[in-house]
């Protein structure tokens, strides 16, 4: 039985969303999910070149009703190669980040690709891997541009307004930053991916604190790759490398850790119901073995046991601060409720 | 320099027991001196610590999961590039043909992924704890059927392959022997058998992706009853079998040949063995001492390989057809195309399966067949074409350093056997027939100089991407 690192007292699991498909309804490898202003939530599959089909934007809610999908493999209009990271604008408009094209695309609420911006480059105002993507109260893009280990700040039309990172200041000291997100009370924090710690910022650019280290136990990270602050300014990680999800209060201190506890979504109930040579063997199996033979690594206990968090590479919360998980290598969503 | 006995030599081990080298990493080696390279080799002291297996699924999650065969084999080619211990992934690549395992039965990338890693781990050891690895390994239980090998029922799938392909070959066993030895491995399964073999038939990703296999030992389905082995008698399990097995003869002589084959000079298809002797039989009896008096450890075997006048030999030197794999991680390294996790991986691993060789899938339980075969019609357009191809791409880091290394020297007054020369000692001393020579030349001079000038570097492009192209550069 698995019983290391489950707790519940701070959030509770509620349910799981999504299905593994090629395509349509469900994800191939998501990696980010975004809210729109009609309620539906916004899951980019990143997939994988060999089948560039896979590659897109799932539109659905979170009853598990879908509505479609957008995007695809390439280089037109609409079209990305590595899809980052999704958000939303206060007008309506989906922004998706892809680093592989060095671009932002927008799209209209129902996912009809509008305009795309961006210039490859090292100067202020280009692009090199633009990685995390977050609106501040102004309606200004942040973007964690990722090769650059800078975060820069442009207009929602993609006019450069302003730049802070090692370059400006070598204390800042990014290394590959990928997760990024605003606070109610306008600090900036970053999942500073290579240095394995949180950094938080004031608006213009200030590193104001930085928390965790390499590490294993609570309150350490390995590569965090996401983070959201919820209305109170608690703090919630992807610890992406160890597997997990870290809560920390709003000064940083570690108050709890969830491993994953999924359950099988409204679509892979349906699935299982359509698939009985598959639902039949599966009700006998033991899906949950004993974790201590997988030594410890967090990788190993994912892989062999499907309801712990596998990759879960993007954290976000609702406006009601419920929290959704997106993992990458199972292909779904979690979430959890307070 | 690259003319000396000592550096073809060098150039010489780093091409059979690495993927080859730049001239700069085999004069370091020759500092080192040859006996040593070999040891270093043999016992790296990095332990591929440079390999950031983090950095790579962050970019490409199918190939950090293993998802398919396209991610594995892409992972494992990552891995074959950016190595500091290749004879520790080239060993991979010699089990890998022997057990052969293949995706299209198997469908799970991370169990074909699992197996290569306990290759890396356990090929230069003992063969018996090899061997029992093997038989405990997932994806080999299930490719051979391993799950279905039941007390009441056997299925001989693995006890045959087990003693024809994996360790005795044929003529040295009887039809008892195979059912003795299947019953012997009766209980030798998989987690969540019934499951595992579904998702595997469907190739399912539902309901999220798919779940890593684990080996289980089922004691209730063991055959515990006494067999008869090859002349021993016994209550034998299975590590007993393996035991027996890597006490015979013909063990000694079936991986002997084996090695011989991958690391010397082509043999003939395996299916021949039987009826073919061994092109050079006092190697393959020094290999068969050597396995023995080590206690069957294959590391012994190949010190004693790489330290044998039959290997130095200048007669079997570009005596081998490099594999698919061979060509395109020596182009890869050339290039420098990877000095990180990159968007076009997959699409190089690609390349490997056009030319014939999908890494992780090979044809059947017999792996590939080597030597000649692998430039055939086909497959040799596509060598040629993605050697020239990538040889003469300019953006591509490694060659633009090794053209400017050209530009940088007198260019105004060298010849154009120099410049040949020159390249050919970047990429490690490749050595070529005077014919050859001759066809480089003639392509120099009759490039229109009126229209780009030797010293473009665009021409010296061009001459390397037909270097790409001589028959030498397929041969390692």
């Amino acid at each position: 039985m698995i019983t290391k690192n489950i707790t519940t007292k701070f959030m509770n699991y509620s349910h799981t969303l999504g299905l593994c498909t090629m395509e349509g309804r469900g994800f191939m490898f998501p990696v980010d999910t975004a809210f729109s202003n009609d309620g539906r939530m916004h899951t980019i599959s990143r997939a994988y070149p060999a089948v560039s089909r896979n590659l897109r934007v799932t539109m659905y809610d979170t009853e598990g009703d879908f509505f479609g999908v957008y995007g695809g493999f390439g280089e037109d209009l609409g079209q990305f190669r590595w899809p980052t990271a999704i958000t939303t604008h206060q007008n309506g408009d989906i922004y998706v980040s892809d680093e592989k094209n060095n671009r932002i695309t927008i799209y209209g609420i129902d996912g009809t690709p509008k305009k795309s911006w961006g210039i490859t480059g090292s100067n202020p105002g280009e692009l090199n891997g633009p990685a995390g993507i977050c609106f501040n109260k102004n309606n200004e893009l942040i973007i964690s541009d990722h090769k650059n280990n800078r975060i820069q700040k442009f207009t929602s039309d993609g006019d450069f307004i302003s730049l802070f990172g090692n370059e400006t200041n070598q204390n800042i000291n990014l290394n590959l930053p990928w997760g990024i997100t605003i606070s109610s009370n306008d600090y900036i924090y970053v999942a500073d991916w290579g240095n394995h710690q949180i950094a938080k910022f004031s608006n213009d650019g200030n590193l104001l604190q930085r928390f965790g280290n390499l590490g294993t136990t609570n309150g350490d990270f390995k590569n965090p790759s996401s983070v959201a602050v919820d209305k109170n300014e608690y703090i919630y990680v992807a610890d992406w490398g160890n597997e997990r999800v870290q809560i920390f209060d709003p000064n940083g201190t570690w108050i709890e850790t969830l491993r994953g506890e999924a359950t099988l979504s409204k679509w892979g109930e349906e699935f299982m119901l359509a698939n009985q040579e598959e639902a039949l063997p599966r009700s006998k199996s033991n899906l949950e073995p004993d974790i201590s033979q997988f030594k410890g690594d967090p990788y190993e206990e994912s892989a062999h046991i499907e309801k712990l968090f596998w990759g879960p590479v993007s954290v976000k919360l609702d406006k009601d601060d419920t929290l959704y998980v997106t993992e990458s290598n199972r292909h779904r969503i979690q979430v959890y409720k307070k | 320099m690259t003319n000396s006995n000592e550096f073809k030599l060098m150039s010489h081990l780093i091409r059979r027991a690495g993927f080859s080298s730049t001239k700069e990493d085999i004069e370091k080696r020759l500092k080192i001196g040859y006996e040593e390279t070999v040891e270093e080799l043999l016992n790296p002291v990095h332990k591929n610590d440079t390999i950031d297996d983090y950095l790579l699924r962050r970019y490409n999650p199918d190939q950090g999961t293993s998802h398919d065969s396209t991610g594995a084999g892409s992972y494992w080619l990552y891995r074959l590039v950016s190595t500091n211990t290749p004879l520790q992934e080239k060993i991979g690549l010699f089990w890998h043909n022997i057990f052969a395992t293949g995706y299209s039965k198997v469908t799970n990338g991370k169990s074909l992924t699992d197996q290569i890693a306990m290759f890396r781990k356990h090929g230069t050891g003992r063969l018996d704890d090899l061997l029992l690895e093997l038989s405990k390994d997932p994806a080999m239980i299930l490719w051979l059927d391993n799950m279905d090998n039941h007390k009441e029922a056997i299925n001989e799938n693995y006890g045959r392959e087990l003693l024809e392909l994996f360790s005795m070959g044929v003529g040295n066993y009887t039809e008892d022997d195979i059912k003795e030895c299947a019953r012997a491995f009766t209980g030798w399964t998989i987690a969540n058998a019934e499951y595992t073999k579904q998702l595997a038939v469907r190739n399912s990703i539902w309901p999220y992706g798919k779940i890593a296999w684990r080996y289980e030992y089922d004691i209730t389905d063991h055959d515990a009853d006494k067999k008869k082995f090859l002349g021993h008698d016994g209550d034998f399990n299975g590590e007993d079998i393996i035991n027996i097995i890597c006490e015979q003869p013909s063990t000694a002589r079936f991986i002997s040949r084996h090695l011989y084959h991958f690391f010397v000079a082509d043999e003939p298809p395996v299916p021949s063995w039987p009826y073919v002797e061994p092109q050079d039989m006092e190697a393959i009896k020094i290999l068969e001492k050597s396995y023995f008096d080590s206690n069957h450890n294959i590391e012994a075997m190949l010190r004693t390989l790489f330290n044998s006048d039959f290997f130095k030999s200048e007669k079997v030197y570009y005596k081998k057809i490099k594999s698919p794999t061979e060509l395109v991680v020596q182009i890869l390294k050339i290039t420098e195309e990877f000095d990180g996790p990159n968007f076009e991986l997959s699409s190089r691993n690609n390349q490997i399966t056009y030319m014939g060789q999908q890494l992780l899938n090979p044809p059947s339980v017999e792996g590939w067949h080597q030597g000649l075969e692998w430039i055939e019609t086909g497959s040799i357009t596509e060598r040629v074409n993605f050697c020239v191809q990538q040889m003469s791409d300019l953006s591509n880091p490694g060659i633009l350093k090794i053209i400017n290394f050209i530009l940088n020297s007198d260019i105004q007054n060298i010849s154009t056997s120099d410049i040949i020369d020159k390249i050919l000692n970047e990429i490690g001393g490749l050595d070529i027939s005077q014919n050859t020579r001759e066809s480089l030349e003639d392509f120099i001079n009759n490039i229109d100089l009126s229209k780009s000038s030797l010293a473009d570097e665009s021409t010296i492009a061009n001459v390397f991407g037909v270097i790409g192209s001589v028959p030498e550069f397929q041969r390692c």
